[in-house]
């Protein structure tokens, strides 16, 4: 049957000749996170093709259809998460590549162009996870794309345009959703799948370049096959079964649906940003004056420069040698670098969960999620201000009180009133609003302080006295449209009611 | 692209025994991966075999009037169906069906097989005087026509049924669809039914 097979197409002697390769020194594990990244990316194109058969890129059903994919699909959180863990395990084992690459002084003639290649395919995978945010379009996803793309606003000269071509419109929508899907699934793949294949060409062209020595040639040669296949499958197994059960018992948060009126969340990257977000946390505590030049270094410049050395390392290191000890400069700035951006990311991370952990912070289960789902159901996706639909826009005050409720409530209790899991209340369904108005009205007037229950939930917030901020007329306003909004059905409140209610 | 050296030399036993080893090491690991991830995928694709409950759809007064109206002539009649389509917030769907007015002993003349064996209904065929028919063919799914003979004609293969549903001709295996009718709180309700087409039985593929 094979012989029939060779015969008509070579595809078993092509595969002979593929497997049948000399590895200088020996087989070795250091050299499997190569192979072990590129079974990473074959998770991703498995798992990203199944999901986007149920993935759908516009602002009304992004977030439906994940959480669809969720809840409903079978496996389909598992599928989910492998994807996303398979994404850091991908560019977590292209950087181990690089860096044995980097150590090992293997970007040396003749093999400059490999370099080049493997660090543009090491952008193009940072460009994917960077896309891959956005999808699920919940509210952490909108803000730290949201991010990514003003600072890609401030590269000098072109930063205008890289705007314009990501968002595509004035703010992040649904064109924005299609702009990143397309780059994710399409576009990056096909030109990250060409490179692989270039880099493996040029890789078997040059021969593997062997242990950090420089009498290479002298070294007994080892089997690719199945010595070196051997270790490269243990690595990516491994990997594999950590993938795996992480998927299982850490699957990635789903936050509520992007909200651009939430000012509260606290955004935060994805672990390989970490160390620039950190760096842009430290230069906000410079002195006024110096914070946008150093803004410009933190987010355009020092990344720049680091993509632009890594780039042109083959020519710019022109020691002949190979050998560790004989590399103590460009070794030294490695492991600084290293030791630099891992000290960064634990700081960044900290601060994350000291800012989460001062907001009461907890990502919503998957009980909280349905919910969530409901009301979203039967309440429009929000439009960035609030908005007075149907027979309620009759009662007086109803659109005074959306634009009061847009400008002084929305950032934390939302423009859909779902408020934000564990941290502020929701209005929308919710008995205390539409109850009793004097002590719904004392609450506005005077504040509100400690553990309350709303809907079942806990909730220890503070909400500010707002008597003084806010006229007694426009208490009223806003008191009739939350006790008539998103499903609720109340009285109109007057100013004099608001009046009557004293300390 | 260097001629490969180590393969000259097969190695001593110890060698060889190893190289299978790693050898079935790679095929085992790599079947795993495959299982490991082929199931839960290919599970994926599953279709949500929940279809949902029949649930009844109320006539809007204004066609539950020309309901009342009709004669034996077909009318159609439109309401609304609360569907669930995936991910996407449920809506209500407009659906129209045939109202044909007519007796329960002109419906079992016409129809037998409606009321008898295999293919009998597991609901009243006529409700308040009235038999609904689904708007689909049951050939393959097209929505038919009330060709000017008063008889009903599908324009995709030719199926033709005449004012009580009888298939008369055309490639179609059954007459047409009859659907629940019921009289509540002064209103009729419609359950919509979709049924598998282009076989005698009344096979149920969802209510939306």
């Amino acid at each position: 049957m094979l012989t029939w097979l060779d015969q008509r197409t070579g595809v078993v002697t092509a595969t002979k000749d593929f497997l049948t390769e000399d590895v200088p020194g020996g087989a070795s594990y250091w050299y499997a996170f190569g192979s072990a990244t590129v079974f990473a990316m074959i998770i991703q194109i498995v798992t990203g093709m199944f999901l986007t058969l149920y993935y759908s890129p516009s602002a009304s059903t992004a977030w439906a259809s994940t959480y669809y994919i969720y809840s409903k699909v079978p496996f389909g959180k598992f599928i989910i998460s492998t994807h996303y863990w398979g994404a850091s395990a991908m560019i977590a084992f292209m950087a181990l590549h690089l860096l044995q690459v980097l150590i090992w002084g293997a970007y040396k003639k003749p093999r400059e162009l490999q370099w080049i290649v493997g660090v543009v395919l090491f952008l193009l995978t940072i460009v994917l996870g960077l896309t891959g945010y956005l999808l699920p379009w919940d509210q952490n996803a909108f803000l730290a794309s949201q991010v990514a793309i003003q600072i890609a606003g401030s590269v000098p000269i072109v930063g205008n345009a890289t705007v314009a071509f990501l968002q595509d419109g004035a703010t992040l929508g649904t064109l924005t959703i299609n702009r990143f899907f397309g780059i994710h699934v399409w576009l990056v793949p096909a030109v990250l799948i060409g490179l692989v294949g270039a880099h493996l060409a040029i890789f078997r062209w040059n021969g593997a370049a062997g242990p950090p020595v420089d009498e290479a040639p002298k070294l007994k040669a080892g089997r690719f096959w199945p010595d070196q296949m051997f270790m490269d499958i243990v690595v990516s197994f491994a990997m594999f079964v950590v993938i795996v059960v992480l998927a299982i018992v850490a699957p990635p948060i789903l936050d509520g649906r992007a909200d651009p009126n939430n000012n509260a969340f606290i955004a935060y990257p994805a672990w390989y940003f970490l160390a620039l977000f950190d760096l842009l946390s430290i230069v906000g505590t410079f002195p006024d004056a110096i914070v946008p030049t150093l803004d410009l270094v933190a987010t355009v410049i020092f990344p720049g420069l680091l993509v632009g050395v890594l780039v042109l390392l083959p020519f710019l290191d022109r020691n002949p040698s190979r050998r560790i000890s004989r590399r103590p400069w460009i070794l030294g700035v490695t492991a600084l670098t290293m030791a630099g951006a891992i000290g960064l990311s634990l700081h960044g991370q900290v601060g994350i969960q000291v800012a989460q952990a001062a907001i009461k912070y907890q990502a919503p289960n998957d009980a909280e999620l349905e919910k969530l789902n409901e009301s979203y159901n039967s309440a429009p996706a929000s439009t960035g201000s609030a908005a007075v639909v149907g027979a309620v826009a009759a009662l007086p005050g109803m659109k005074e009180g959306a634009a009061v409720y847009t400008a002084n409530c929305s950032g934390c209790h939302a423009a859909t009133g779902l408020g934000q899991t564990g941290v502020f209340p929701p209005l929308a369904k919710n008995d205390y609003v539409t109850g009793d108005t004097k002590a719904l009205i004392h609450t506005l007037n005077y504040g509100l302080q400690g553990p309350i229950k709303v809907n079942g939930a806990a909730y220890n917030g503070q909400m500010p006295a707002w008597k003084g901020q806010l006229k007694d007329e426009e208490i009223a306003q806003v008191l009739t449209y939350i006790r008539n909004s998103w499903g609720n059905k109340g009285s109109a409140i007057t100013a004099k009611d608001v009046a009557a209610v004293a300390k | 692209m260097g001629h490969a050296v180590s393969y000259e030399d097969d190695g001593t036993p110890q060698e060889q025994s190893r190289r299978k080893f790693m050898v079935n090491m790679v095929v085992g690991l790599s079947g795993v991966i495959g299982l490991v991830l082929g199931i839960p995928l290919v599970a994926t694709m599953i279709p949500d075999s929940k279809t949902g409950g029949a649930t009844w759809s109320p006539l809007s007064d204004d066609e539950m009037k020309k309901l009342q109206a009709a004669t034996e002539k077909p009318i159609k009649v439109t309401f609304n169906v609360h569907t669930v389509d995936g991910y996407l917030t449920p809506a209500d769907d407009e659906q129209f069906v045939w109202a044909i007015k007519t007796t329960d002993a002109k419906m079992r003349a016409a129809r037998p097989e409606l009321f008898d064996g295999k293919t009998k209904l597991t609901y009243p065929v006529i409700n308040m005087g009235f038999v609904l028919f689904s708007p689909i063919c049951p050939h393959l799914g097209c929505r038919y026509v009330l060709d000017t003979d008063g008889k009903f004609l599908c324009h995709c293969h030719g199926s033709r049924y005449d004012d009580l549903g009888v298939h008369i001709a055309g490639p179609a295996q059954r007459g047409l669809d009859p659907l629940p009718l019921r009289e509540h709180d002064g209103k009729g309700e419609v359950t919509w039914i979709h049924y598998k087409g282009n076989e005698p039985d009344h096979v149920i593929l969802s209510y939306t």
